[in-house]
């Protein structure tokens, strides 16, 4: 029996509907933004090129490892409940039904290339004259202004350019970068904020806000390291958050091997009479040997001697369980496969199952909040071009020139 | 909406109460105030806001450590709780109250300012607001429109419920701990990165902002809950779906690319007149042919190119272990800025580590007027980074003003948003309710 969600139908309408979003953005960063409008419950209309699509449908994993646009495991995550449509931009046809969305649209959210909306002709006043209050977020890795405006760069670029790179590192070797997209997710939340800040601003004032957003700013400015560091070099020179946070705590901080894998642990030094009881040695809590010295990063090498033979006689869920039953943060470090059949997340209903007619029935991750009374049900992400008939029908196009439009490789 | 030509910032005129902890609730919140959210800050001072500062004094080896270098001019003097980094960062053009809601008095306040609010947003461990009495329950009796977004670690129900953990040990739950690290070490080696927490502050404000919306049109406010781990596990979604597509554990990667090569974190000479603790790198992607080419011309080497163990991308991927050497060869000659600009100019996306303690040069950010000035009365004058989004049409710089000092808005909102007389004021501060100052004793 399974446990997670069933697919009952929503118990009232999305708490987002009502609101439409163009979405000109591919990739990862853009297209995770509008993929919260979209589970939410706004109607968001994706633009694809005809033929081709989204970049992330090269992106894979594909099933077997054989690429396939439909099949994309990326796309299929990054696109739920959108409408996706195929419009070729490059043609004056393609560019007056763009406009003709917009002027229905609350917000649209692009990420080509600084410059390439100008170049095509639907940039700013072309927008401005087809709906004044439609609000643009313009998404690119540096911003749509400065010296490395046109400079390419991808998840580990933007993120060495933010700088929190240059200290995810163990002492002596080189950084090691995020697991591959990570930073943009990051982005993708963070746009999604300021992209909402711009959409209300747009409906109450009837004069759609402009937001240029930059990667590189973003990352940054992050509060993991990010932003905080960046004030610490103006308030010391220093940085408040350097390199492996366990050359900064006496007590274990960080990954630690176990029986039967890994368990990550951060242990308060406010913490030391937890950690006590935790390994069974409550006479060691009032020792001046150690809490004379538990602000001493020094004091970590004695530490461990007593945590290891704790922890290695662990398994990974068993040191979880039990350093957490002692009040102390640790956390069984995951595989997929412990991901997927653990028993809270289960528990919790977190995974949704979904069928996509091309790429068959699978688990996806669920929205990451819940409006209690207001549940979510995800939708699978569209086909290339799903949507193209049903929107041009909306904007009064007969299925006659739906056709010649298709002839014509505009849609 | 009517349109109302100058309608001011987003979220001007919403008033959100905060007890956004530590990264995750301060980064939410941080977004909220940029967009013109009126966040007041709910603190005391018989408990130390773990934002301020996680002890009552810091001690000399903390002074000298990570804990001082947050503290402007290394000064632990009275009063350094209001001169920290994750605080002054984060709660820009926030307010704060202290009251003591362990007092029956206090408690009390707070549901006066909750009936004159918007939202509460907390990410305290999730059995905190029901210890306090001002769960759920309890606040939506008193204003029923009000939102109130909790976002614990690990959600409000199931057996993690109570668990406690920062930003890793939600990545580490989520996956993503175990796809990331050397390539030639165990994970044991893999450093920590705590991208949870920004991506749970970025998350509430989206999730404030969903709740505004849905209020309008319905009138009702609500409960919202966030689990950060589960949000942060939208991140590892190219793991998780080739898991669920393959049934493939993906290993850790170190620097490389799935399929791009060569990918990676290069070794480069350090600037001249440059000595820094942290050696420099640059970042090389090559994604494909055309790319490879330019880069094997900048190295010198432009035969390279047509070399059948590089000649296409699987060649490449195949031997890229023969491939990293020689590259690193060549950057260990240049610097790492001097490699970005050569490389980008001719097609090959690169950059450099940036560091920083050197980024305030930085002449992109400096271009695009991202550190802002900031005067803020007891740390002094610095650039901070700005909002994370550029707007034209009502901007969100220069931002309204430095983080609050414990309590600085006590007289302001008790006396003036709440209507308090002079005499109750001054007796809420005479019994410990309200402070600008800790007690001695608090934790």
């Amino acid at each position: 029996m399974s446990t997670e969600s069933s697919a009952a139908p929503p118990a009232e309408p999305g708490p987002l509907e009502g609101l439409r979003i163009l979405d000109l953005s591919q990739g990862v960063t853009g297209p995770y933004a509008t993929k919260l409008f979209a589970d939410y419950g706004a109607e968001v209309t994706k633009i694809e090129h005809p033929g081709r699509g989204d970049v992330s449908r090269r992106f894979g994993p594909f099933p077997g490892d054989e690429p396939h646009r439909e099949r994309s495991g990326m796309f299929l995550a990054l696109n739920t409940g959108k409408r996706s449509v195929t419009l070729n931009l490059k043609t004056a046809s393609g560019r007056a039904i763009l406009l003709r969305l917009a002027e229905r649209a609350d917000l649209a959210v692009e990420s080509f290339r600084p410059g390439t909306l100008e170049r095509l002709g639907i940039g700013d006043p072309a927008l401005r004259e087809a709906n004044p209050a439609l609000s643009l977020v313009r998404i690119s890795n540096f911003g749509q202004d400065g010296p490395y405006r046109d400079f390419a760069a991808d998840d580990m670029l933007a993120y060495a350019m933010g700088g929190v790179l240059s200290i995810t590192l163990m002492e002596g070797r080189e950084p090691v970068k995020l697991g591959i997209y990570a930073p943009l997710f990051l982005a993708g939340g963070v746009v999604a904020a300021y992209a909402f800040g711009a959409l209300t601003g747009g409906r109450r004032s009837g004069r759609g806000e402009r937001a240029n957003i930059s990667l590189m700013e973003v990352l940054a400015g992050s509060m993991d390291r990010g932003g905080t560091n960046l004030l610490s070099a103006q308030y010391t020179g220093a940085l408040g958050h350097g390199i492996h946070s366990a050359a900064t705590s006496s007590l274990p901080s960080g990954p630690y091997p176990c029986k039967d894998g890994y368990v990550h642990i951060n242990a308060s030094i406010r913490w030391w009479d937890r950690l006590c009881r935790l390994l069974g040695r409550p006479d060691l809590i009032d020792d001046p040997e150690y809490v004379d010295h538990l602000d001493d990063p020094a004091l970590a090498t004695k530490v461990d001697a007593l945590f290891l033979p704790w922890v290695l006689s662990k398994t990974k869920r068993e040191a979880m369980l039990e350093a957490q039953a002692h009040g102390l943060g640790a956390t069984a470090i995951y595989t997929m496969e412990d991901l997927r059949s653990d028993p809270h997340v289960r528990g919790r209903g977190y995974f949704q199952s979904l069928e996509h007619p091309a790429a068959g029935r699978l688990k996806y991750f669920g929205p990451p909040f819940t409006l209690h009374g207001t549940p979510v049900q995800l939708r699978p992400a569209p086909l290339l071009g799903e949507h193209t008939v049903e929107a041009l029908g909306g904007l009064g196009h007969s299925r006659e020139q739906i056709v010649q439009l298709r002839q014509r490789n505009i849609v | 909406m009517a349109a109302q030509p100058s309608a001011g910032l987003p979220l001007e005129g919403v008033r959100v109460l905060a007890q956004g902890i530590v990264w995750a609730g301060p980064f939410g919140s941080m977004i909220l105030a940029d967009l013109g959210a009126e966040v007041i800050e709910i603190e005391s001072i018989q408990h130390l806001n773990p934002t301020r500062t996680f002890y009552r004094h810091i001690s000399e080896r903390q002074r000298e450590g990570a804990t001082g270098a947050g503290l402007a001019n290394r000064d632990t003097s009275e009063g350094f709780w209001n001169r920290y980094t994750f605080f002054n960062y984060a709660k820009r053009a926030h307010k704060s109250v202290t009251l003591d809601l362990h007092s029956e008095r206090g408690h009390e306040l707070f549901l006066e300012l909750v009936r004159h609010s918007d939202a509460f947003v907390e990410n305290n461990a999730a059995g905190v607001v029901g210890s306090l009495g001002i769960d759920w329950p309890t606040l939506s009796e008193v204003n029923p429109q009000l939102i109130m977004i909790r976002f614990p670690g690990f959600g409000l129900s199931g057996p993690y419920r109570d668990f406690k953990g920062f930003g890793a040990a939600m990545e580490a739950l989520a996956g993503h701990t175990l796809i990331r690290g050397y390539r030639d070490s165990d994970p044991s080696q893999t450093p920590p990165t705590y991208h949870a927490d920004p991506n749970a502050g970025a998350h509430m404000a989206f999730a404030l902002q969903t709740a505004l919306y849905q209020r309008e049109r319905t009138g009702k406010g609500r409960l919202v809950e966030l689990s950060q781990s589960e949000a942060v596990m939208h991140h590892v979604s190219h793991a998780w779906m080739d898991h669920e597509l393959n049934g493939r554990l993906q290993e850790h990667w170190g620097n490389r690319h799935p399929s791009m090569a060569p990918y990676g974190i290069f070794p480069t000479a350090e600037e001249p007149g440059l000595e820094h603790e942290l050696l420099p790198y640059v970042a090389i992607a090559v994604p494909g042919d055309g790319a490879w080419a330019a880069l094997c011309e900048a190295l010198g080497e432009p035969e390279l190119a047509s070399d059948e163990r590089y000649a296409d991308v699987v060649s490449r991927y195949r031997n890229q272990d023969a491939l990293e050497p020689r590259i690193e060869e060549w950057t260990r000659r240049h610097t790492a800025r001097e490699l970005m600009l050569l490389l980008q100019g001719v097609g090959v996306p690169a950059a450099m580590l940036n560091r920083q303690t050197l980024m305030h040069g930085d002449p992109q950010l400096r271009a695009r007027g991202f550190f802002e000035p900031i005067t803020h009365p007891e740390a002094g004058t610095h650039l901070y980074p700005g909002p994370l989004a550029r707007f034209s049409e009502q901007p969100l710089s220069p931002v309204r003003g430095p983080a609050p000092t414990l309590g600085q808005h006590n007289h302001e909102l008790l006396r003036g948003l709440l209507g308090l007389s002079e005499e109750e004021y001054q007796r809420l501060k005479a019994d410990g309710v309200i402070g600008t100052v800790y007690a001695e004793d608090a934790t």
